[in-house]
């Protein structure tokens, strides 16, 4: 359009297609409420991400050690026997005094101790590898096994093992609270879009009286419903930085560094298609007097 | 030329002007009540054609018809060529796009300028916004409010707002206007104003088909009649 042909302060609104209808209080109002439960997921899933990592910065791969004593190890063969018939223990190693020693030197730093020292102190170790399909008793059955040896299971690695075993079900929530408060923020995002439907109501048949097209008339909702959730999604996303950071130095105590930026996309992307489908709910039965049918 | 030839001819001619068919055509609503009964009529290319009846005799019904607001519920209706009862919903918005509707309320949108209601149509039909205002200025001139092109709706007078209507239904060049009683909330003088610049345009070649209440308008801006009573046809068209 010719500015020259149009007076100041004129800015020409047509509705249809690809333009965006007016922002008022009502979109505002579901912008900030879509906004806050983005921010909720995301820092949902910021706590997720550290669990994860805190989890996993003490041991990468589920393996469970049994200890015998140096004393009893006559014992070990039916130990290694003992521990492979426990149901979803994956694989038995035994692990040489050896290689324990040098872990165990590497891990200690520079202390003094020796190799050869370390050899002599160190108990027998066997490292259980787990089977993914972990069952209940399964930490009841190594103990009782390694007990009636003389050895012991650490305790540690038991815990973790059921934090993470733990971490895998708060996931599944962690999907299934996602997936609620997306259905939950289409409907916000619905019914704003439904009022503003409503609002314009005489446009929307005038519209389709003169021949608009379906999508001509309901594009620019579908665009605005995008647009809200997409920019709740970013806002959600910077309102994020300040947790991370608020929470850095204790965290780096836990051996967890947070990274924002993964969530940047899923907030983003993910609000954007949250407000593209709540303005295709609001969108799907807008009927007015005379259309065609 | 053979005779049978002549006839076709003739007959082919016939169609290109006739821009509305009716044969035997009933409308009934969902409701049960029958709005229109038994209607046949033809409406040649740039005629002038007032509805006349009293209230609920089925002339709105007849307009919605018109535009595929409603359809026949038996019956024949072609409008330009379209089969109002068999013809898809693309096809109906096509017929919408060459046609103007003019309502008794206006029905202006009272939150846009009068620039944006009048290139509404023309926007519907995807124009590029650097041709909408030169279009838009130019039906404003015809209709006198040129210099009202960025004023809002609620700043005009009625008779100014139905002139806009009136603008809005003529900026895309319809074949047809259809036009639903728009001088019944004037008062005479601009009514007949009003009414002047719906056969002006008809002089020019548009299809005009105004439904109305007030017969002095027929004296003073004649047309063809038709008159209905409860939902079928009186007078000279029955």
């Amino acid at each position: 359009m010719n500015r020259s042909d149009i007076p100041e302060r004129v800015h020409p609104r047509l509705p249809g297609g690809f333009h965006l209808p007016p922002f008022g209080i009502h979109q505002f109002l579901a912008l900030m409420i879509v906004c806050v439960s983005l921010w909720a997921l995301g820092a949902l899933w910021l706590g997720m991400q550290a669990a994860g990592q805190w989890v996993g910065g003490w041991q990468q791969d589920l393996r469970i050690h049994v200890y015998l004593p140096a004393k009893r190890a006559g014992a070990a063969e039916d130990l290694r026997q003992a521990l492979e018939q426990v149901p979803n223990v994956a694989s038995v190693r035994k692990i040489t005094a050896g290689e324990a020693a040098r872990w165990m030197e590497s891990w200690l730093g520079d202390v003094g101790l020796s190799h050869r020292e370390l050899v002599g102190r160190l108990p027998l170790t066997f490292e259980l590898a787990l089977a993914e399909d972990e069952e209940g008793f399964l930490f009841s059955d190594i103990r009782d096994a390694a007990e009636r040896f003389g050895g012991m299971i650490n305790d540690e690695e038991v815990s973790l093992a059921r934090v993470n075993h733990w971490l895998s079900g708060l996931g599944m929530l962690a999907w299934f609270a996602s997936l609620v408060l997306a259905l939950a923020m289409s409907l916000i995002i619905s019914n704003t879009l439904r009022m503003t439907l409503l609002a314009r109501a005489d446009e929307i048949h005038l519209m389709r009286l003169m021949g608009a097209k379906e999508w001509f008339v309901r594009m620019p909702f579908i665009l605005e419903g995008a647009l809200i959730g997409g920019a709740a999604g970013l806002l959600g996303w910077l309102l994020l930085w300040p947790l991370v950071w608020g929470a850095g130095d204790w965290l780096a105590l836990l051996q967890v560094d947070l990274n924002a930026w993964l969530l940047f996309l899923p907030l983003v992307a993910g609000g954007g298609m949250v407000g593209m489908v709540g303005a295709l709910i609001a969108t799907a039965s807008v009927a007015s007097a005379d259309s065609p049918v | 030329m053979t005779a049978g030839a002549g006839a076709a001819t003739v007959c082919t001619m016939a169609n290109e002007q006739t821009l509305i068919r009716m044969q035997q055509v009933m409308l009934r609503y969902p409701t049960g009540k029958t709005a229109l009964s038994g209607i046949t009529l033809d409406i040649p290319r740039g005629q002038f054609v007032y509805l006349v009846g009293e209230s609920g005799a089925g002339k709105s019904s007849l307009l919605r018809m018109f535009y595929g607001g409603v359809r026949p519920s038996s019956g024949k209706l072609s409008v330009q060529d379209t089969d109002m009862r068999e013809a898809g919903e693309s096809r109906i918005r096509e017929l919408r796009r060459h046609t103007g509707i003019i309502f008794q309320d206006h029905r202006l949108l009272f939150s846009r300028t009068v620039f944006e209601n009048v290139a509404l149509p023309l926007r519907v039909q995807g124009w590029k916004t650097e041709r909408l205002i030169p279009r838009v200025r130019k039906v404003l001139e015809y209709v006198g409010l040129e210099d009202r092109l960025w004023s809002y709706p609620e700043a005009l007078s009625g008779g100014e707002q139905q002139r806009v209507a009136i603008a809005r239904a003529m900026t895309a060049k319809p074949a047809v206007i259809l036009a639903d009683e728009p001088t019944g909330n004037l008062d005479i003088e601009t009514a007949r104003r009003v009414q002047d610049y719906l056969m002006d345009l008809n002089r020019q070649g548009t299809t005009v088909i105004m439904a109305t209440h007030d017969l002095q308008l027929l004296e003073s801006h004649p047309g063809r009649v038709i008159q209905l009573h409860a939902g079928v046809l009186v007078g000279g068209d029955a």
